[in-house]
């Protein structure tokens, strides 16, 4: 008993000084059963392989240059989308959230939109633009724009009604108010935003390169399942998460958390 | 010098879910002097509120009129400094930046706004305070700046609407004492809104009491300054004036 406490205190400290064996500790019984089924003899290997065999291919396309190009592919899509949804959804947010016009005139035809998912576009998309960039910026930001727009529209109701007046008595002109108390009151939902729109912009992106794409890990995983690699279908699959992870864990919610928590916005209202 | 005066001010509100027209402000006339502290209490409901929000410029009224200085009233403006009950302090800025925002705003190169944040700063105990966030402040604290940075803005007529109707008591009292110092020493003109009878006393020169939306009365409080509760709470003028004042507002 002693000796599992003592233990247990162990790791509470060694994943205070170090953060990501926190994160790599949960996964080691998952690939220890993997790593038992896939050697028990209860699948054949090609149709169920095990995590050696990720790992030899992954090092083999790290060598052979195809993964790192294949993951440039993808991130450059995905960000170029997010950068035009970023441009688009933050004024469109803050227009509709500060005029109550705006408001009535977007809201049902914002709502109505986002109830189109981003993949029911694609019939219609292939037949306008074809398979191509176009077709595929088209959905990624179609995708990141909804959430980034909803979650403005929020933070601007969020901000107390008080503090555009203040600044207005200390002599704000309306522009000055958006841009010195809308603009920053409504920056935590606005990253929020950010953060669920890359999330599903990454996932529709995955989506569009199986059905359009060339390139990209989207399409790696479809053209494997053509060669019937299993092997390299899992790796785009493990590949997928651990990108996401990294972006999510370690850029997009720590800064999500240092706006909030700095200013108090997330604890008091 | 008269410096704000309400000319038959009136404010009617509609409703939109009854259809009907509410008259929260039936007909208010008051002259204020320059440097002068009028207190304003009445009942819940009895339009403090709505006479504060259009002096300040953020709602319209309905008739009447409001002169600063001899010039109509129109939307909010630095002419008219607020304090909010709910403090209002932007919390992404330093204690620093929200004093000097008004400054800021007016086009004060940085050097100078953030000389005179800090010398008001200093005149409400806050110099040490000058880096943090409102939110690590506590509740006095944090209206001590709220009227500061009002003030930092050199406003023509201060507005305050229960400003400290959300601190404690003791908070309260220490904050009271404050506002009359800095008021004596710096003589800005106040218009302050409370629920609290002795509270009102013990600021103003003059008390107005309201009643549905009408001046029901009005009384002068000459009371020597500088006014500190210890003196107070004893005094007989100060007891009979709050008691005088408490009687109009319950028979309002
Ligand atoms: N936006 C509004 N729409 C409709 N009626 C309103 C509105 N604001 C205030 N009223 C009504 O106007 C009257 C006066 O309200 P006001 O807030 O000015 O009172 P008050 O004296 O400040 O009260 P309290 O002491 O409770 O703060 C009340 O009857 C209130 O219901
Ligand atoms: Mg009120």
């Amino acid at each position: 008993m002693n000796l599992v406490l003592k233990s247990w205190g162990a790791y509470v400290r060694a994943t205070k000084r170090w953060p990501i064996i926190a994160t790599i500790v949960p996964f080691i019984p998952v690939v220890a059963l993997w790593s038992v089924v896939a050697n028990s003899g209860m699948f054949p290997r090609a149709f169920f392989p095990a995590p050696v065999d990720v790992a030899r291919t992954f090092f083999a396309l790290m060598y052979k240059g195809i993964l790192p190009d294949y993951l440039q592919d993808s991130l450059i899509r995905l960000l170029t989308g997010a950068a035009i949804g970023v441009v688009l959804g933050i004024p469109l947010g803050l227009l509709i959230g500060s005029s109550k016009w705006a408001h009535r005139a977007c809201w049902p035809i914002l709502l109505f939109f986002q109830a189109i998912g981003d993949i029911a576009w694609l019939p219609i998309l292939l037949i306008w633009f074809g398979f191509g960039l176009t077709t595929m910026t088209f959905v990624i930001v179609y995708t990141v724009l909804f959430p980034i727009v909803l979650n403005t529209v929020l933070g601007v109701e969020s901000v107390h009604r008080d503090l555009a007046r203040a600044a207005q008595s200390l002599g704000a002109s309306r522009m000055r108010v958006l841009w010195e108390v809308t603009l920053p009151g409504a920056l935590p939902n606005i990253i929020t935003g950010l953060r669920n729109g890359l999330g599903y912009g990454w996932r529709a992106l995955i989506a569009v390169e199986i059905i359009v794409g060339t390139s990209g890990i989207g399409f790696m995983m479809f053209d494997a399942r053509r060669a019937g690699s299993t092997v390299e279908i899992i790796l785009g699959m493990i590949v997928l998460g651990i990108l996401w992870y990294i972006v999510d864990a370690w850029i997009l919610a720590p800064i999500e958390r240092a706006t909030g928590q700095r200013w108090g916005l997330v604890t008091s209202s | 010098m008269k410096t704000l005066s309400l000319k038959n001010l009136q404010k009617t509100y509609f409703d939109p879910y009854a259809g009907s027209q509410v008259t929260a402000v039936h007909d208010v006339s008051l002259d204020v002097e320059q440097g002068e502290f009028v207190s304003v209490v009445g009942p819940s409901g009895c339009g403090k509120t709505t006479i504060l929000n259009m002096i300040a410029g953020f709602i319209p009224y309905s008739g009447g009129e409001i002169l600063l200085d001899g010039i109509a009233v129109n939307g909010p403006g630095p002419d008219r400094g607020v304090v909010f009950q709910s403090f209002a302090l932007f919390p992404w800025k330093t204690v620093l930046d929200n004093v000097s925002f008004g400054p800021k705003i007016r086009g004060v190169p940085k050097a100078e706004r953030d000389r005179i944040a800090r010398e008001y700063l200093e005149l409400a105990g806050l110099s040490h305070a000058a880096d943090r966030y409102p939110n690590e402040l506590s509740g006095g604290m944090q209206q001590r700046v709220g009227v500061v940075r009002a003030l930092a803005n050199n406003p023509a007529v201060l507005l305050m609407d229960e400003p400290f109707a959300s601190v404690d008591a003791q908070t309260r009292m220490t904050l009271q004492e404050e506002l009359t110092r800095i008021w004596q020493q710096r003589k800005p003109t106040v218009i302050f809104i409370t629920h609290d009878v002795p509270e009102a006393v013990f600021l103003a020169n003059r008390v107005v009491v309201l009643s549905k939306g009408r001046v029901l009365d009005q009384i002068k409080v000459d009371l020597p300054r500088p006014r500190v509760w210890d003196d107070l709470m004893q005094d007989e003028t100060f007891k009979r004036l709050s008691s005088q004042v408490l009687q109009m507002v319950r028979s309002a």
